[in-house]
């Protein structure tokens, strides 16, 4: 009997397991309840898969870029609008990852921990999500584009609110088309149609890398500013040569950054080494996971440390000029321009403003971190570079002086057909604290291509 | 020489002090609750009558039953009958909220249930008499699986993709009989009433054809949520028996060869769980109940939709397999996370009466019926909720059922058996006097050592 008795404790082996399981299902509830509550087999919030009762999303303006009326999806009237906010805002069948469809689906839903649903159900809808971007202004990016494939953003760098931001190919959601494989496909009219190529772009950078090149250069090279480059149009590395695009003769760094010249970056990439090169593109946020409002940005790349296989010459010189196996995310680029422009500090892009319960409480959104931070002696000599190469390169003609425009533009070499077009920069005026990028895919020289579409965006905020 | 069963008290271990005079507000307060669960169901629009007479007899029929208790067993402590009362007021309140039929059916399982927890008190208020029937109720139960397998074969159970649902079940004269229900109840009556013959060689081999034939049959049925809780139970059994590791390590081992041999010559059973831990890769099919679960429990927050305005209703099996996250939508997840510790607090109480029994067998039952309770209901709650494999057993006490909730009031009977040795109700009906026992001489080599007068313990 006592060894029975003293075996009744084995109910314990069962009821420490059980209670174990309680805990981690309140954990489970607990971290992953809105992210449950707000799937789209809901019938609460979605009828057959389509939103019914979430709240609205909104642009910055109010404009209703998503809602529900009786059930049903209500959507803007411009087909133009739709499209170039396809990606910010999502499509209905969420496929688009970092839309806000998706993306914010367990705010959208209304839910929260202590009621789950019960005021969505109540008041008939979920939490309208008030986004960043001005539709409007996206609308006139995406006619910018005009049918060319590629992104444009443009964001405050004072807080990180995103004002732009259109990735094209992009399609009307209200009445999707049936894509069509080929389109789907490589080259295809639609390629990559679901992905926000501003979040989740991966580009060869070309020369708008020679921001990293340039900093780097700044802080190790002590006669960088009376030193003196020659140009013959190609440069030997002793393993190879880097061409450039012209043979710009003696000239100085600040002469080099205005005309882009590749032999001046490889000569520099190739003093500072492979070492010194990586810790500055990590620190500018290559090989780095970057976030705007959760959403994980793509990682941009910087060759990888090997020990046993280091960068050759000519590979170390092709890459401090943006070339070789360097890829770039546009949101980061943005970013690191607006580290620039605001004394070193990069902040993080934020693609909302606020959210408003279904019982009409607003709660603004959190300000964003500081993923990206430079020396700011080095910030005001980049800024000045910058600013030198828009008064002296790309505009000769000074008609955009009232922007006081800083950038750098990118004509990127790839493989499979015309350079992508890049332009990175900002306004450095107090009133117009933004900053823009525009990658054209095969767009071809990002001056004539990528730089008049900042240009535009920039006056439009004016 | 068998050893008496109805030994008394072990020395030097006290009774345990029940908990008395708590069960009237611990059902104060079911009723209150019950008053504002069933409450708003007979406020809607277009109540039937059934539905009204079903609630309004049943909160004065616990009463009644619970009073009987008192005054007949004249047990002071309720507080396990009180929480069952209140899983079975939860599990009626959802059945209303679906149909008055369902309710009213529901009502009367419970009803029945206590009848039967009655009878089992009765059956096994004298060891003696428990050891007389044990034969029987084994051969009826063993009888009772074969009956559900031929019907099954018969319905054309060989289809290997076949759910166990369909089959498992027996309908006579309109009433439909879940044998693995009933076989619980005696699966543990027969176990603890044969190990505490003290392990007789013939005793115990009859007792593993026993389990192996009730085991085997539900693996035929292919009812493997039953399969899991028999064998879980068998090896509790095994450890309140000997707790011989080498042959829990071999009996398992075997049981987990079979398992692998079952599933490589048969994979279709593994497909059935492999949605398990991937349930939202599986939301349109295999994983849909869980997943449903899962997204509409949440849904629900901390205290509900309301009864009667969830979705997860509309699924498959919600008031039965599915009833946590019912429970977890309309109700909310705090009444929902009561309910699983309603079973560790009857667990507790089993645990708390076991060191104090009138013999091994009422310790053995008692636990092992708990055991069985704790097991279901977490194969319910962890399978529901893709914590554990969904196998698709009741949740006791609440689950829509006739036959469930009969055997859980008889699981029960097990735990109130072993807890209502109190000196002070000696001569309480359903409690035989034990006979005076001669001292048994000591054994070298048996289990039972004598200590004083007629008590013996090992």
């Amino acid at each position: 009997m006592r060894r029975i008795t003293a075996r009744t404790l084995c109910l314990l082996v069962l009821i420490v397991p059980f209670l174990a399981g309680l805990g981690i299902l309140v954990v489970q509830f607990t971290v992953h309840g809105g992210k449950w509550a707000a799937d789209r087999t809901n019938q609460h919030i979605y009828t057959k898969g389509q939103p019914s009762a979430t709240g609205a999303i909104l642009d910055r303006n109010g404009v209703a870029l998503r809602s529900t009326k009786n059930g049903k999806m209500v959507w803007p009237s411009s087909s133009d609008l739709r499209r170039a906010t396809l990606h910010a805002a999502g499509d209905v069948d969420g496929i688009i990852g970092t839309g806000a469809q998706h993306a914010f689906a367990d705010t959208l839903s209304g839910y929260n921990r202590i009621q789950g649903l019960f005021s969505t159900i109540k008041y008939g809808r979920g939490s309208n999500v008030t986004l960043s971007i001005d539709a409007e202004l996206c609308k006139s990016a995406y006619r910018a584009l005009n049918g060319r494939k590629g992104t444009v953003g443009v964001y405050n760098y004072k807080t990180g609110e995103v004002l732009c931001m259109v990735s094209a190919p992009a399609f009307d959601p209200k009445n999707k088309p049936a894509f069509t494989e080929k389109q789907l496909a490589k080259g295809g009219a639609y390629e990559a149609v679901y992905l926000n190529r501003f979040l989740n772009g991966l580009y060869t950078p070309g020369s708008v890398f020679k921001v990293v090149t340039g900093a780097a250069a700044i802080e190790n090279i002590p006669d960088l500013g009376s030193r003196t480059f020659h140009c013959e149009g190609k440069f030997a590395t002793g393993e190879g040569w880097v061409t450039c695009s012209g043979k710009h003769g003696d000239l100085s760094f600040e002469e080099g950054f205005n005309v882009s010249c590749n032999v001046v970056f490889a000569t520099l990439a190739l003093e500072l080494g492979e070492e010194t090169l990586r810790t500055y593109a990590q620190d500018m946020g290559f090989n780095k996971t970057l976030h705007a409002d959760g959403i994980v940005l793509a990682t941009s790349k910087f060759p990888k440390k090997d020990p046993e296989k280091p960068l050759s010459r000519i590979e170390l010189g092709w890459t401090g000029i943006g070339q070789g196996t360097v890829l770039a995310n546009p949101a980061q680029m943005l970013t690191l321009m607006g580290a620039i422009a605001n004394n070193g500090n990069g902040i993080a892009p934020r693609l909302t403003l606020s959210t408003e319960t279904p019982s009409g409480l607003v709660i603004p959104s959190l300000l964003s971190a500081t993923p990206i931070k430079i020396r700011i002696d080095t910030a005001a000599q980049l800024k000045t570079y910058l600013h030198s190469n828009v008064l002296n390169y790309y505009d000769k003609s000074g008609t955009n002086r009232d922007l006081g425009l800083c950038g750098k533009t990118g004509t990127a070499e790839v493989e499979d057909g015309k350079p992508h077009a890049w332009f990175v920069g900002f306004s450095q005026n107090l009133a117009t604290p933004y900053a823009v990028v525009v990658t054209v895919e095969h767009g071809g020289s990002g001056k004539d291509n990528a730089y008049p579409i900042a240009v535009k965006m920039l006056r439009e905020l004016k | 020489m068998p050893r008496p069963l109805a030994a008394v008290r072990m020395p030097g271990n006290p009774p345990a002090a029940p908990v008395r005079g708590i069960w009237p507000l611990a059902m104060v307060l079911v009723t209150a609750f019950q008053a504002f669960t069933f409450g708003p169901l007979l406020l809607k629009e277009h109540v039937p009558d059934l539905l009204y007479i079903t609630f309004l007899c049943y909160i004065p029929a616990e009463w009644l039953f619970l009073t009987l208790v008192r005054v007949i067993m004249r047990q002071k402590d309720l507080l396990a009958e009180c929480l069952a009362l209140w899983l079975c007021g939860i599990g009626l309140a959802v059945c209303g909220s679906i149909s008055a039929e369902y309710a009213w059916k529901q009502a009367v399982a419970v009803a029945l249930g206590m009848m039967v927890y009655a009878g089992m008190l009765w059956l096994i208020a004298d060891p003696e008499r428990a050891m007389t029937v044990r034969p029987y109720v084994a051969f009826a139960t063993m009888l009772l699986l074969a009956l559900n397998l031929g019907i099954g074969l018969l319905k054309g159970m060989k289809n290997d993709n076949a759910s166990s649902d369909q089959y498992n079940w027996i309908v006579l004269g309109g009433v439909s009989i879940q044998p693995s229900e009933i076989a619980k109840v005696a699966f543990i009556f027969v176990g603890a009433a044969t190990l505490d013959r003290l392990q007789k060689a013939p005793s115990i081999t009859r007792y593993m054809i026993f389990a192996l034939g009730c085991i085997g049959t539900l693996v035929l049925l292919k009812d493997f949520g039953s399969v899991l809780l028999f064998f879980c139970v068998f090896l509790f059994l095994s450890v309140l028996r000997a707790a011989d590791m080498r042959v829990l390590t071999l009996v398992t081992a075997a049981a987990v060869l079979g398992a692998a041999a079952v599933i490589y010559y048969r994979p279709y059973i593994a497909n059935r769980f492999a949605a398990y831990r991937h349930v939202w890769e599986y939301k349109y099919d295999l994983g849909m109940q869980q997943a449903r679960v899962l997204m509409y429990s949440s849904s629900g927050g901390l205290f509900g939709l309301g009864l009667g305005n969830g979705k997860l209703r509309g699924t498959y099996a919600a008031s039965t397999d599915l009833v946590f996250g019912t429970i977890a939508e309309e109700l909310g997840l705090v009444v929902a996370f009561l309910i699983p510790l309603c079973y560790i607090a009857i667990a507790g109480y089993a645990i708390r009466a076991a060191r104090t029994p009138r013999s091994s067998f009422y310790s053995i039952a008692a636990i092992s019926a708990a055991g069985l309770l704790l097991i279901q209901a977490a194969l319910n709650v962890f399978g529901a909720t893709d914590l554990l494999p969904f196998t698709g057993v009741t949740l006791p006490f609440v689950s829509r059922g006739g036959t469930s909730i009969l055997s859980v009031w008889g699981l029960l009977a097990f735990v109130r058996a072993c807890a209502r040795d109190d000196p002070h109700i000696k001569d309480a009906p359903f409690i035989r006097k034990s006979k005076p026992t001669p001292p048994t001489p000591p054994q070298t080599t048996g289990e039972f050592v004598p200590v004083v007068g007629d008590v013996y313990f090992s």
